[in-house]
């Protein structure tokens, strides 16, 4: 038991990231051909604009719902709504944010997009606090988007084509179907003025969403509206990001790998749960912890991983200097 | 006629070795044969200390000395540019005696000491380069007086508080200027491949340190608190690969020792935290007073010890500005040094400490002229205090007197320790 658990706690976190999300990618982008079906109520973003998706993000099938009129939206009708979200929930609640670290495929194309600009040898951009701070308010915006928009489309407010306005302007709608082939989404749609601007807006948050996450590290997943859904949920999730301040010594290490520059994960030395509302729980920040138990992520308060001075040791590549030395 | 042998008076710098020969010889002799026989891979630090305090022998004959002047200087980048990083914190009373001409009569010692070596110019391994962080104001003043008399001194700013974004731009910002200019006054570039290497040799360093001092949580710690300051203080010196090979030698030795239940004090000896101004060679007096008093030390809290390997550096991508800013940090934000305008990271950092290494009391002593220590010690004694952890609080400095008054306070407090555990 205690090898498995030293085993497990000096992982090579990266490796085991890239072949979980590449993983997750297939299931999500290419699903279809596997005859693979995990519904529709999935808490990522596999889009459902892509022909073969493996199972659907929540969001689209949530703003159809959303969209019927008030009287039949809270009638016994909408049972199938409250199904729907509560399937969400049951999803989010067993990974909480890792859905956003290991299984999105919008996540992990911008890993990707990082690993290109790493091999260019290019540096990454960073934030600095005062944007930080106000730029990550943008994903509840995008949240309110998702869901105020196709009600007021139910309330006769909108037209039929702020339905699924969020989508419109989803960079994935046109990104995801691309990786089977489907260029169908790359077309502005000219049918009416408001339809017009959704899809304009959409072409241009997709150039942002390539420029962007090639200069800085998971660029999108600070706006998205999936991750703001995510973190109202996230206390009754059963995975669990968690810090011991007596232990912790502010070196700042997880900082400096953190991809969305959470700020409290080094500082913060009273919250127990240090998960935050941009957290993807990529983990870097346990693995690139140098103190005993600082760290851990807790499956129903049992440690599975935790941040270990031997695994820091190994990850650095310190131990085989080491080893070398003997 | 027989000839007369020539009489040769000694010259000042003669007399200076002379006496700080005696005084490291002194403390070295008192620590290997006062106690239970020292750890065989002990005999290459005492060994070490001979050569270079008694013998006045040059460790660095073939590389780039930049000599620092505190803790922050970042050795990572030093080493990187093939240079090595030794650190000035003095700690002879020869020294210190001399410094006291020069600086105002309450300073604190370690300032004196280290002016009072610049002064006499009287170096083993003399530094080219010198580097001094704005970290207190006996040190950050001290600097312009030794340059002075001819040095010269690169002032690396360092700020005074760490919370702040700004405070942490500020430092990051100082360190690049740092690689910049003794990058340019080497003639040398930092390439990554070298950065990346220098940043896991320390590493290996600093996780040698932390396998020896773990074992120092055991019941029977396998290796005295003097013997622990004395593998430290040669960090600030020796060659870093030499040294990791002793600590090493000295880790495995430990490993066995706590196997066989070996105890380098007694089986009831109080186990104290060590915190405050730092004990630098051969300024070991309060530790050996400590463990003299049938005491041992089983961890510390000072800039000469444990602060220097406590925090690693993790780099998220190996470009050079990534990594000299995540080596920035290390020594910014993990610090918890005294200048700083909040100190709850030192009561954290020394309750935990108490905690992990099941310590029955802590020792606080602060160099007499060394202000910062003396004014944290009210909120540290309250912390302590309010956890219920017995605390003392000694104030001393570089010379021999007043041995007899700090023998007997902390004896009664060991004592007093002894009592409360026989209690429990």
């Amino acid at each position: 038991m205690k090898k498995i658990r030293d085993f497990i706690n000096k992982a090579d976190i990266k490796r085991f990231r890239f072949w979980l999300q590449l993983f997750f990618f297939v299931i999500f982008i290419y699903g279809g051909y596997f005859a693979i079906n995990l519904g529709n109520s999935i808490p990522v973003f596999s889009c459902g604009y892509d022909r073969e998706v493996g199972g659907m993000c929540y969001f689209l099938p949530l703003q159809h719902q959303l969209a019927r009129p008030l009287d039949v939206l809270f009638s016994v009708a909408s049972i199938s709504v409250l199904i729907g979200f509560v399937t969400f929930l049951l999803w989010f609640i067993v990974f909480n944010k890792a859905w956003c670290g290991y299984a999105c495929p919008l996540g992990t194309m911008q890993d990707w997009l990082t690993g290109l600009r790493k091999k260019l040898g290019i540096r990454y951009s960073t934030y600095t606090q005062p944007q930080f701070n106000k730029l990550k308010k943008i994903k509840y915006i995008m949240l309110a988007i998702v869901i105020l928009s196709p009600i007021a489309v139910g309330m006769g407010l909108l037209g039929g084509e702020w339905r699924t306005a969020f989508c419109q302007i989803c960079p994935g709608r046109m990104i995801t179907p691309l990786f089977v082939g489907d260029v169908s989404q790359w077309s502005l749609d000219f049918s009416t003025k408001s339809a017009m601007i959704l899809t304009s807006i959409g072409l241009v948050f997709t150039g942002l969403f390539v420029v962007g996450s090639f200069i800085k590290k998971r660029f999108f997943c600070f706006f998205c509206p999936m991750s703001a859904m995510h973190y109202i949920f996230s206390d009754a999730a059963l995975l669990k990001l968690k810090k011991d301040g007596d232990k912790c010594t502010k070196c700042g290490d997880c900082y400096n790998v953190c991809d969305m520059q959470i700020k409290d994960i080094a500082d913060d030395v009273e919250s127990t749960n240090i998960l935050r509302d941009d957290c993807i729980m990529c983990l870097k920040c346990v693995a690139a912890c140098p103190e005993d138990d600082a760290l851990h992520v807790d499956l129903v308060n049992y440690p599975i991983f935790k941040s270990t001075k031997g695994g820091f040791v190994k990850r650095m590549e310190i131990e085989e200097l080491e080893k070398k030395n003997d | 006629m027989t000839k007369r042998s020539e009489h040769k008076i000694e010259t000042p710098k003669e007399k200076q070795n002379r006496h700080k020969a005696m005084e490291a010889i002194t403390i070295l002799e008192k620590i290997k044969h006062e106690f239970k026989e020292p750890p065989k891979a002990m005999e290459y630090f005492y060994d070490l200390y001979e050569r270079v305090h008694c013998k006045h022998e040059a460790i660095h004959t073939d590389k780039v000395k930049v000599g620092t002047m505190c803790i922050q200087v970042p050795s990572e980048i030093v080493y990187a540019l093939d240079a090595v990083p030794i650190r000035l914190c003095n700690g002879f009373y020869t020294d210190d005696e001399i410094g006291s001409d020069l600086l105002p009569s309450k300073s604190c010692p370690l300032v004196k000491a280290t002016v009072g070596l610049f002064a006499s110019d009287n170096f083993s391994d003399k530094p080219d380069v010198i580097v001094s962080p704005t970290t207190c104001d006996q040190k950050a003043k001290s600097g312009a007086i030794i340059e002075d008399m001819g040095y010269s001194i690169f002032d690396m700013e360092f700020p005074r508080t760490k919370e702040s974004e700004e405070s942490r731009e500020y430092w990051r910002r100082s360190v690049r200027k740092f690689t910049k200019e003794l990058s340019n006054d080497l003639g040398k570039k930092i390439s990554k491949k070298a950065l990346r290497e220098s940043i896991k040799k320390v590493g290996l360093a600093q996780h040698l340190y932390h396998k020896l001092n773990i074992l120092r949580k055991n019941e029977n710690s396998p290796i005295l608190g003097l013997d622990m300051f004395l593998v430290t203080n040669a960090f600030f010196f020796d060659k870093i690969d030499e040294w990791t090979t002793a600590v090493d030698a000295l880790v495995k030795e430990c490993e066995q020792r706590v196997k066989d239940e070996f105890n380098a004090a007694h089986k009831r000896s109080p186990r104290i935290v060590y915190t405050g101004s730092p004990p630098i060679f051969p300024n070991l007096k309060i530790p050996l007073i400590i463990e003299q008093s049938d005491a041992i030390i089983v961890a510390d809290e000072t800039c000469s010890s444990n602060r220097m390997f406590n925090d690693m550096v993790s780099v998220d991508e190996w470009f050079v500005n990534d990594m000299i800013d995540g080596v920035a940090d290390r020594y910014l934000k993990g610090c918890t040094c005294p200048i700083f305008t909040k100190n709850d990271d030192r009561k954290r950092r020394i309750l935990d400490l108490v905690r992990d290494y099941k310590a029955d009391g802590v020792v606080y002593q602060a160099f007499a002229g060394c202000q910062v220590y003396e004014m944290e010690q009210r909120s540290v004694l309250e912390a302590m205090e309010k956890e219920g952890i017995p605390i003392i609080y000694l104030e001393s400095d570089y010379s021999p007197s007043h041995l007899g008054q700090l023998t007997t306070r902390i004896e009664a407090f060991v004592e007093s320790l002894k009592n409360r555990r026989r209690k429990k």
